[in-house]
């Protein structure tokens, strides 16, 4: 029988599980993941972790404890760095560690590290280690990494045409309410697993898609693109997600076709504090785009993001109206 | 004659308010009750006043509601507008108050301030996950310090030299308090400096970056509170308009908006006999699914008139019963 590996369904699953998914089935072995992030996850999640961790990682332990005693071995990477000269979050980073201390009797973790920050080909010292704990050839995990390499980039190139990355992955498909006409466009800014994840962020891709809106992510430009973009800083950023951030929020201004743009952060995130702050003053000093933060923590009622969300499109719509000479609003 | 008029309903988490006006948005009555952790109770003791206070001359053209307990409301007493209170408070400021630019707005649990452009909403901002320096806090320690939130603001209006009191949370706020009120300082000082702290703080929080722009209205139960009311305008360094219906501003742009959208439509309104039926509201944990979502069932002499809170729409579906 194949090898089951595990791959929890939080932080960057996001954003790069259909790559590990196709390099692991290429192995030979079987990626599984976690249900969707849900009450029972985070609850197991929040009892388990850390106190001082961030939401994202508490849900994290619960996806790991969801899958820990399904599958042969999990797939937890050290990410250190995912891109040149950057930095993604330290929580990531000890990841791992963060897991093995927390959660008793897990199977196998593979925790290779990845670090591209010197340079992108150090992924495949990763891959190369992960065949060697897996008992394969070098050759083969040289192969089976390209194939997913291409799988990831059909992924990647699919969003880049405006497909969510969560429609991908759910294999379903939200359309927009066909009786409205009056679309708008909001970029849906934040990290990838604040902003895909339904069960985290109480639903609020499928709450701006009942008001009518179609929603942009930053996944939707090309990090090339945005890094373009993001250049114009008087210094390079230090964070992934900060630079594509940045250059997705330069690229709306230059652009002017955005409607609206919703931050969406978790209650003490570190990047998130200065990213969404330099995000904000941007976007007030250069544009008259109307900007709205949602702070995610442990709430489960509704009616917090519910009013944020009402509100904030009634205002786009409200500008709209006057815009066209229409009274407002409703 | 029976008089034709429209009703703003907005079941806050401190208070819940009515505001009835006629067609042209002229205030016909309000009222102001404590909800007491009763949002049901409240709603329908309010509805009695307003029958009692007309008894039976009022037609009733449109409802809207608005609160966090909007939606009950609507259930109960059959809304035609569900609206946001930032939507509503917006509303009703721009109507009653000529060229406001600036909303302040503190409310029970929340705290919001709205910037309005050219008669537009161009700008908000909601407290985050904390709830200090909303009224809720206020009457916690008016009754922790043995007095009535009415008399709290004019306490603070008398001291000479305000306490320096943490602002930035309400449990460092109350033991910063606690601290100051045992080493001796006055009550009067202690509350004017609580009043400065959570100005300082509304200021530092909601309306950081955001050009606060005259003419300025401050709304919201909280409102009522001299004290604060002081300590803005001399930490913003600008006149204050107080609208004269300050405490239920968010009625009755509810009012303004059902009024706005009626169209030949008769309204849903159920009547004053609604409000003199008995509810239940009760939660049911869902086990169906690892979600276990907690749905709120209302009842009305024994028949569920609604369901909410689940995500898959299994419970909220089945509201026809």
């Amino acid at each position: 029988m194949n090898k089951r590996v595990g791959i929890p369904g939080g932080l960057y699953f996001y954003k790069f599980y259909p790559l590990w998914e196709s390099f692991f089935n290429e192995l030979g072995m079987e990626a599984v993941t976690s249900i969707p992030s849900c009450r029972k996850i985070l609850d197991d999640g929040v009892n388990a972790s850390n106190d001082e961790a961030c939401l994202p990682v508490k849900m994290y332990h619960g996806h790991v404890i969801h899958l820990k005693d399904r599958v042969d071995m999990l797939f937890i990477p050290r990410l250190t760095s995912i891109s040149k000269n950057e930095y993604i979050c330290p929580k990531i980073g000890g990841l791992p560690d963060m897991i093995r201390h927390a959660i008793k009797n897990l199977p196998p973790v593979i925790d290779v590290e990845i670090n591209l920050r010197d340079k992108e080909k150090s992924i495949l010292e990763a891959v190369y280690k992960i065949a060697r704990i897996s008992g394969i050839s070098k050759n083969k995990a040289k192969s089976a990494y390209s194939k997913a390499l291409s799988d990831y980039r059909a992924f990647r190139e699919k969003v880049k045409r405006g497909v969510l990355p969560t429609d991908i992955l759910e294999k379903k498909i939200y359309p927009l309410p066909s009786k409205r006409i009056d679309t708008y466009k909001v970029l849906l800014l934040g990290h990838q697993y604040n902003i895909y994840d339904a069960g985290m962020n109480m639903n609020i891709i499928k709450k701006l898609k009942n008001k009518g809106v179609e929603v942009v992510t930053i996944d939707m430009s090309s990090s090339g693109e945005l890094r373009e973009y993001a250049s114009t800083l008087n210094k390079k950023m230090f964070w992934n997600f900060g630079t594509l951030a940045i250059g997705m929020i330069n690229k709306c201004i230059r652009e002017n076709n955005i409607d609206g743009i919703v931050y969406v952060m978790t209650f003490g995130c570190g990047i998130d504090s200065f990213v969404c702050s330099m995000a904000e003053r941007r976007i007030r000093k250069f544009s008259e785009i109307p900007f709205t933060v949602i702070t995610l923590d442990e709430h489960t009622g509704e009616a917090g993001v519910d009013t944020r969300i009402e509100a904030f499109t009634d205002m786009i719509s409200w500008r709209r109206a006057d815009e066209n000479n229409f009274s407002a609003p409703g | 004659m029976k008089t034709d008029c429209y009703i703003g309903i907005d079941v806050g988490s401190v208070s819940t308010n009515i505001a009835v006006i006629d067609n042209k948005g002229n205030m016909l009555d309000k009222i102001y009750i404590r909800t007491e952790g009763q949002p049901i109770k409240a709603l329908c003791s309010a509805m009695g006043k307003i029958e009692k206070n007309w008894s039976k001359s009022l037609y009733v053209q449109g409802v809207g509601t608005t609160g966090s307990g909007r939606q009950l409301a609507s259930v109960i007493l059959g809304a035609d507008v569900v609206k946001n209170e930032i939507t509503t408070h917006a509303i009703a400021a721009q109507k009653l108050v000529d060229g406001v630019q600036t909303i302040l707005e503190i409310g029970g649990q929340d705290s919001k301030i709205i910037l309005m452009r050219n008669g537009l909403v161009y700008d908000f901002a909601m407290n985050t996950v904390c709830a200090a320096g909303t009224g809720s806090f206020l009457d916690r320690q008016a009754a922790r310090m043995g007095f009535s939130i009415n008399d709290f603001g004019n306490l603070a209006l008398k001291s000479s030299s305000p306490v320096r009191i943490a602002g930035r949370c309400a449990v460092f706020a109350e033991s910063d308090m606690i601290h100051k009120q045992q080493a001796g300082h006055s009550a009067e000082d202690i509350v004017a400096g609580l009043c400065y702290a959570l100005v300082r703080n509304y200021l530092n929080n909601l309306a950081k970056g955001k050009e606060i722009r005259e003419t300025v209205v401050f709304q919201g139960g909280v409102a009522a509170n001299g004290g604060i009311v002081k300590a803005f305008k001399k930490t913003l360094g600008t006149d204050i308009i107080i609208p004269e219906h300050y405490d239920v501003m968010g009625a009755y742009g509810a009012a303004v908006i059902a009024c706005s959208q009626r169209k030949m439509k008769k309204t849903s309104f159920h009547g004053f006999g609604a409000v003199k039926k008995e509810y239940t509201a009760k939660g049911i944990k869902c086990e169906d699914c690892s979600n276990m979502c907690e749905v709120i069932e209302i009842a009305s002499d024994g028949k569920v008139i609604a369901r909410w809170g689940d995500r898959c729409g299994k419970w909220s579906d089945m509201r026809a019963v």
